[in-house]
């Protein structure tokens, strides 16, 4: 299908996947049924969180998020500079305005929790904590920060599932009020698309299970079951349901998961003895962060932009697949959100790193192949 | 009272898929691509022309087609949409997604229970941006006339064409007589997949607005960096994640195929509903034999006669075997809208919301059993 030698993410979906999913298309019930509670339950098992809702994307999962928390107009909502869009949108689509904050740098992509507490205001309802790449932000530190000024957490682990916070194995999003989680097709956990909020707080799972559905006091299968057929609308809720196809793919995957990050982690560990010491190239966060980390994208660090584009360049010549994040202030519709000073550590994170390819599907001999790629190509560098 | 936990012997929809369906599903899964890209791009060219539209935008559900909708015609805070409340709540929360209010307007009778042209008329007011016309249970509504008041006072129509796949009026395709149509592949659809929905139609720019922001207004996608098209992107307005994935659009794909054959043989079986129910005393079968050539025959709504008796007509047909909904509550009546909107009258709708049953009905479904549910509706009726 692509021409690339390396592409950046190879999704295989082996027989049993594909037989999960015939086996619900053969039953003929796709919405949202016993699949998806099956789905849920073994989600919040496998994030050690007591509710996990499932939703159409991680997109509607930060929204949905937003909504349960209470946000809305005239609230301020802080958010990391470098992360995906979706991040600072969801603020946007409950009427709150996002503040984007810097991240630490080049050596750590994550949320600088220092530069969080100097962008608090009397406005500000809720911190957005991305854990980047995989890698854990300082979730306990901003969990005590927001204690500390009664905000709202919300974690947006799009790229983290299985990424822990401390030594007792604690995973991302159980810190934070609410947890958003992608299954997006380049996730490590996929179903091509898909999310889920997860929350200790059952009032705040019962609202986003609420708003997932249109607010409807009953759903079709409810129905099926033999529920009476009238029912009420008591919010203004929305379709962000997952149906019952991808909750039988993420069922399926589920149990493989563990695994998978642990080959991504060793694939990472291979990556950084390979490359360390070679002139041109650092990686970003520590031994301990990798150890921590789900590890959704490896990103390396160029000297400057200008070599990172032409590092990219040359690696796209040996054909392999590489990307890198902008920050969201300088996508045309944020840079009125860019704050006096700038946002130095995002920028110098963004400008310089180049995420090289990575999937669980890949062995060591092909870290070997893109490492030799990139040796050549930093060589040019010089 | 209910029949707890267990499925009905005659449910209200019954979806069966072919092998080549799962063939479809097992070969997108197999080749690992599950984000929108080749399949997704061969529906939209396929419905598209099946429609006869310019252009077809595959989206995640019907509500999120018509939320794009109602953007691209540039409904926005303070506007106005004339919707009917004799439908599906998201035809109205839709323009509250964008700020604006939904202004509900009256079904024509219990006959014809689709969005009254004169009503609409009475309705526009400076602020009315667009008009949303269900096409109720897969039959067309009056969409020429409401076509010519929305030009003369230019204002966009949309169409709601949830039910109506395939279905048409003069000839032409229901979803395309508007500025856009939004579809439904829902799972209890005529063309179902789970969830999924999407836009067609023939605006250029509209096309691009709508493609825009179901991809979070990225100029570019997954599939394009992959592809090397492209190496990086902005991001140009507040978009959306309203994108459908690979297997949905595989899945679509090889159920449209057999859309029309379905959809005659739908068009059989409601002619023969329609007969037999023409004998059960009491009720009302809305919509004329002759509307049914055009039609894609969604559902079987019927109306019962006599006021107040839906729930325990619903309860004996339940105890029966057989399994009816609401199609459809009215808006304005639940709590949500009564909040937002209170004292709003609308004698038709309501009465219709109070009496209105549908029925089971699938393509494969029996004589037998079409029989069995006109009998137990006499009965039931009847005691």
């Amino acid at each position: 299908m692509s021409d690339w030698r390396m592409p950046l993410t190879d999704i295989k979906v082996p027989e049993q996947d594909v037989e999960a999913v015939l086996d619900c298309l053969r039953s003929g019930w796709l919405t949202m049924g016993p699949r998806t509670q099956a789905f849920e339950a073994a989600l919040a098992e496998f994030v050690g969180t007591p509710h996990a809702v499932a939703v159409s994307s991680g997109t509607a999962a930060l929204h949905l998020a937003c909504l349960a928390a209470g946000i809305g107009e005239g609230d301020e909502v802080i958010v990391p500079a470098l992360t995906f869009v979706a991040s600072a949108s969801a603020a946007r689509y409950v009427g709150a305005q996002p503040v984007l904050c810097d991240v630490l740098g080049p050596h750590d992509f994550n949320i600088d929790v220092q530069d969080v507490e100097r962008r608090i205001t009397p406005r500000t309802r809720a911190v957005v904590a991305v854990h980047f790449c995989g890698y854990p932000a300082q979730a306990l530190a901003l969990r005590e920060l927001c204690d500390r000024h009664n905000l709202i957490l919300i974690e947006d682990c799009a790229q983290a599932i299985g990424a822990v916070v401390d030594e007792n194995g604690r995973q991302v999003g159980t810190v934070g009020e609410l947890g958003a989680f992608s299954f997006f097709s380049k996730k490590q956990l996929c179903v091509g698309e898909g999310g889920m909020v997860s929350s200790a707080d059952p009032e705040l799972a019962g609202k986003v299970r609420q708003l997932r559905s249109h607010a409807m006091t009953s759903g079709t299968w409810d129905r099926h079951r033999g529920h009476d057929p009238a029912y009420d609308i008591v919010d203004i809720g929305f379709n962000f349901r997952l149906d019952e196809p991808r909750a039988a793919l993420g069922l399926s995957r589920l149990p493989r998961l563990q695994q998978d990050i642990a080959q991504r982690r060793a694939l990472v560990r291979a990556y950084r003895e390979r490359l360390a010491g070679t002139p041109g190239i650092e990686v970003p966060w520590s031994d301990l962060a990798v150890e921590r980390s789900s590890h959704f994208a490896f990103p390396v660090l160029l000297p400057d932009r200008e070599a990172r584009d032409r590092f990219r360049d040359d690696l796209k010549q040996a054909g392999v697949q590489s990307t890198w994040y902008p920050a969201l202030h300088t996508f045309t519709d944020y840079r009125h959100l860019t704050p006096q000073g700038g946002l130095p550590g995002a920028e110098q994170a963004s400008w310089r790193h180049c995420a090289l390819p990575l999937s669980s599907s890949m062995q060591e001999s092909d870290v070997d192949l893109v490492v030799e790629v990139v040796r050549n190509a930093v060589a040019q560098l010089a | 009272m209910a029949i707890a936990e267990s499925a009905p012997e005659l449910p209200l929809f019954d979806l069966r898929l072919e092998p080549q369906d799962f063939e479809a599903v097992a070969q997108t899964l197999r080749s690992g691509w599950l984000t929108l890209g080749p399949r997704t791009a061969e529906f939209e060219q396929a419905f598209a022309e099946h429609l006869g539209a310019r252009h077809a935008i595959a989206v995640s559900s019907c509500t999120a087609a018509l939320h794009l909708s109602y953007l691209a015609a540039g409904v926005g805070p303070g506007d106005e949409v004339i919707v009917p409340a004799f439908t599906f709540a998201a035809t109205a929360t839709a323009a509250i997604y964008c700020g604006a209010t939904p202004v509900f307007a009256e079904i024509s009778s219990r006959e014809q229970p689709m969005l009254d042209p004169e009503d609409v008329a009475a309705k526009i007011t400076a602020r009315t941006k667009a008009v949303c016309v269900v096409h109720y249970a897969g039959y067309a509504a009056a969409v020429d006339r409401l076509k010519e008041l929305c030009d003369a006072h230019q204002i966009a129509l949309i169409e709601d064409v949830a039910h109506a796949p395939s279905a048409s009026h003069q000839g032409r395709k229901l979803g395309t007589w508007g500025l856009a149509g939004a579809f439904s592949f829902f799972s209890n659809k005529v063309l179902s997949v789970g969830e999924g929905g999407l836009v067609c139609t023939d605006d250029d720019e509209v096309a691009a607005f709508v493609r825009s922001r179901r991809s979070q207004a990225m100029t570019s996608g997954t599939w394009d960096r992959h592809s090397g098209r492209t190496d990086t992107y902005d991001v140009v307005a507040l978009g959306y994640n309203y994108r459908l994935d690979e297997p949905r659009s595989a899945l679509l794909l090889s159920r449209l195929q057999r859309l029309e054959s379905e959809i005659e043989r739908r068009r059989e079986l409601t002619y023969r509903y329609r007969e037999l129910l023409s004998q059960v005393p009491g009720i009302i079968v809305p919509f004329e034999d002759s509307q049914v050539p055009e039609s894609c025959c969604y559902v079987i709504p019927i109306m019962l006669a006599q006021d107040g008796r839906q729930s325990e007509v619903s309860a004996g047909l339940r105890e029966r075997g057989i399994q009816t909904s609401i199609f459809y509550p009215s808006i304005h009546k639940f709590t949500a809208y009564r909040e937002r909107f209170p004292d709003i009258s609308l004698p038709v709708t309501e009465l219709a919301s109070r009496t209105e049953l549908t029925l089971p009905f699938y393509p494969h479904m029996s004589n037998a059993d079409q029989d069995r549910v006109a009998r137990a509706l006499t009965e039931v009726i009847g005691t």
